[in-house]
């Protein structure tokens, strides 16, 4: 007699009882397919964001912000929208003029050479965007330009090209579109477009331009000004605080007006050199088009580009000193830092944070995500470890049943020589059998659930217009894992039924009708 | 004589019911010699079926030993019975005990099932045996589509398929017509030619007398006579 024999046998028993084999086995089906199906999004889930993260190169990246006087909460919520955010700077520049912060240090160039020096930081460059308006033949496209210094091309954040070529040099006439360009604007034939010539301009506000209408503007005489204040009510404190309140409103909607409309033309011709491959959705942090650090100072010289609120948001923030606009004192809202391989991330935030300033790092970042995952994941598994124990009670149930009905087998089978280990083996053989039954048609169900998922979560996906992204997969140890646990509880829950099954009395086995 | 092979002293089988006590058995002293054929008869009640299921290891002694070859049964471990059931013992039961749902030919391999026979040898062997007793076209039929007398045959077919120093028979005539008496009658005294040991519980006198070395009768648990064959009679 070996296991070739025992399966034999088992098999027999169970296909004798198939309705009771099928009934419990789908206990198993159906918790195996509810443990594999869930733990294989989990799975795909946590595959899918790490080779997002370093398909983006957002592993060897840093963002280094400013550090602000906050409540804390204003900064948890801050460093939310920032994370969220990171393409769309305008937003979380916007927030600034709600919440007052005061700068401890600004990042300015001083900071920059500072950041560049930090062991294990192979670039820093600042991120400076501009709105403006791009002509390629007779069509205008308002959008957003980024200047890059040379070497961030070379990082995995911004190597991929679609089509063409990189920049050349910082000072070239030269510009790079990006797949996100292309698709906003339905431009329907990119490639064509590499060696074309470009015009981009800016209206250049200035904001001198802006002061000056404080001072004067068509609408305002200071002497009818003075003229409607009462200075016998000039005691009263409430009075006071009103009328500056006004005058500050009015100040400010003078300032807005001066700085909209007294402004100039900036403008530039460049040559499209290539497409950058960022992607479709909102996943890297690259702005629409990309010129060449030059013509960025040109641009910047000449406060070409800034939003007014935007303007607005760094005069209040301190960012721009209003007398004193000289290159010195110019501030970044972000500068990145890529960071060389081997290096710890936690070592180059600390170094940040000793220089005064907030880095936001996607690895750690990442190991938060993971840690999530992992809860996730071991939420999903206790669903279906729960689910499996509903079924394992449903083998114990089963085999007990078995037994009671197989006693004078079991009797015979003792008075013929069988011991005691090779009843118990036959019947955990038995459970045994249900448990790959179910473990296996389960693992298929599970898989056919989870095809199921991905196709409904691609198809909304493509509809959203988002990159489809294989939510579920089936890695080797989830099959391995999910067969194992199977086979394991059903093994578990056979093994007291099948001790018993050994301690039958083959006396009163054989003796009863 | 031959070389003593079993040997019981003071065995007791003791059922306490509440207040009362059943004694199947009750202090037996018995010699079993190899290549005897030794018959137990009795009325019923009287304990043979407990006897023999003692001396087979499957019940338990309340009191006093069985040796075989010498050693003691019961100081054996569970282990050690079960392969003295599988190696040296051939049962058939008063009420056959067939398994219902599996076929006569399954029935009688299930025997070989213990001391590493192979399928195919299994098989033939079963076959020939099933054969040898008449059941050669009833090898797939399970025991419900069998006779009494068929599921008896299928029984002792089980028991001796494994070629048993030992054979203990409980009633193996007690389904059968004379012809089928008569024909495993022919085949107990065969076998017992070859050496086999055997001990069978019969309600049936004559039969005893006619193939029996030597008849034990027993009555509320003792042995209350013995009867060697040839006409030496003894009290116990
Ligand atoms: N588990 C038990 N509990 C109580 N009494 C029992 C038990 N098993 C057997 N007995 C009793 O022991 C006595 C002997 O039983 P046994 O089966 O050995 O008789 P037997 O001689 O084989 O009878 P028969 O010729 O009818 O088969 C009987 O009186 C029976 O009722
Ligand atoms: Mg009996």
């Amino acid at each position: 007699m070996d296991l070739r024999d025992m399966l034999h046998i088992s098999i027999g028993n169970l296909w004798r009882m198939k309705l009771r084999t099928f009934l419990t086995a789908s206990g198993v089906v159906i918790a195996i397919a509810a443990f594999v199906a869930m733990l294989s999004f989990g799975a795909g889930m946590q595959e899918n964001v790490a080779e997002q993260f370093n398909k983006l190169g957002l592993f060897n990246t840093m963002i280094v912000y400013e550090k602000r006087t906050e409540s804390d909460n204003e900064r948890r919520h801050r460093n939310q929208d920032d994370e969220e955010n990171i393409e769309e700077d305008s937003t979380s520049v916007n927030d600034s003029l709600v919440v007052v912060d005061m700068i401890i240090k600004p990042l300015d160039n001083e900071a920059l050479k500072l950041l560049s020096k930090i062991r294990g930081v192979s670039l820093a460059y600042p991120f400076e965007s501009f709105a403006i308006s791009v002509t390629i033949d007779d069509s205008t496209y308002e959008t957003d330009a980024q200047a890059l210094p040379l070497d961030a091309y070379k990082t995995k954040l911004y190597s991929e090209l679609s089509y063409g070529e990189h920049l050349k040099s910082d000072s070239s006439k030269e510009i790079l579109l990006t797949d996100q360009f292309i698709k906003d604007f339905n431009i329907e034939f990119p490639d064509s477009l590499i060696g074309r010539q470009l015009i981009i301009s800016a209206k250049a506000s200035s904001v001198d331009s802006g002061l000056y209408a404080i001072v004067k503007s068509d609408s305002f005489n200071i002497i009818d000004k003075v003229k409607e204040l009462k200075f016998d009510s000039l005691l009263n404190k409430d009075y006071v605080s009103t009328v500056l309140k006004t005058e500050a409103n009015d100040a400010i909607g003078r300032f807005v007006d001066g700085y909209m409309n007294r402004n100039e033309i900036v403008s530039d011709t460049l040559i499209i050199v290539g497409i950058l491959d960022n992607g479709t959705g909102r996943r890297t942090s690259s702005k629409q088009i990309l010129i060449p650090m030059s013509i960025a100072e040109k641009f910047n010289s000449k406060g070409a580009g800034r939003g007014m609120m935007d303007m607005f948001s760094m005069v209040s923030g301190g960012q721009i000193d209003l007398f004193n606009q000289g290159s010195e004192s110019k501030s970044f809202s972000k500068i990145t830092l890529n960071i060389e391989q081997g290096f710890l991330h936690k070592n180059i935030a600390d170094s940040v944070k000793a220089l005064g300033y907030r880095p936001f790092s996607y690895a750690q970042e990442f190991e938060e995500i993971q840690q999530i995952f992992l809860y996730f994941d071991m939420g999903l598994g206790l669903i279906g470890l729960i689910a499996l124990i509903t079924a394992s009670l449903g083998i114990v149930n089963t085999m007990v049943m078995s037994i009671i009905e197989r006693k004078r087998e079991i009797g015979i089978l003792k008075s013929l020589g069988a011991d005691e280990t090779y009843i118990k083996f036959l019947f955990l053989t038995e459970s045994g059998m249900i448990g790959t039954i179910g473990a296996s048609a389960g693992i298929v169900f599970g898989w056919l659930i989870s095809r199921l998922g991905s196709f409904i979560v691609r198809s909304f996906m493509e509809k959203e217009g988002v990159d489809a992204i294989e939510l579920f997969t089936m890695p080797i140890w989830l099959v391995l894992t999910a067969f194992a646990i199977g086979l394991t509880v059903a093994l578990a829950a056979g093994y007291f039924p099948a001790s018993k099954a050994a301690k039958v009395d083959p006396v009163e086995a054989l003796r009863s009708d | 004589m031959n070389k003593l092979w079993i040997e019981t002293a003071n065995l007791c089988r003791h059922y306490k019911r509440g207040t009362s006590t059943v004694k199947a058995v009750d202090g037996v002293d018995l010699q079993i010699y190899q290549s005897e054929y030794l018959a137990i008869v009795g009325s019923s009640g009287s304990g043979k079926s407990t006897i023999l299921n003692m001396l087979a290891g499957l019940d338990t002694p309340s009191d006093g030993t069985v040796h075989v070859d010498g050693t003691n049964l019961f100081k054996m471990s569970r282990k050690e019975i079960a392969s003295y059931r599988a190696d040296k013992i051939g049962m058939v039961f008063q009420s056959f005990n067939l398994i219902p749902h599996h076929t006569a030919l399954y029935n009688v391999e299930m025997a070989l099932f213990f001391d590493d026979t192979p399928k195919d040898e299994r098989i033939a062997k079963a076959t020939a045996m099933l054969e040898s007793l008449g059941l050669g076209e009833r090898l797939d039929h399970k025991p419900s589509d069998l006779s009494g007398g068929e599921q008896q045959r299928v029984a002792v077919a089980r028991a001796l398929v494994k070629n048993p120093t030992v054979l203990f028979a409980d009633e193996p005539t007690g389904n059968l017509d004379q012809e089928n008496t008569n024909q495993i009658a022919k085949l107990l005294k065969d076998l017992n030619k070859k050496g086999i040991t055997i001990v069978i519980v019969t309600h049936d006198l004559p039969f005893a007398k006619e193939n029996a070395d030597r008849i034990i009768r027993m009555d509320y648990g003792k042995i209350v006579e013995v009867i060697k064959n040839g006409g030496s009679n003894g009290s116990a």
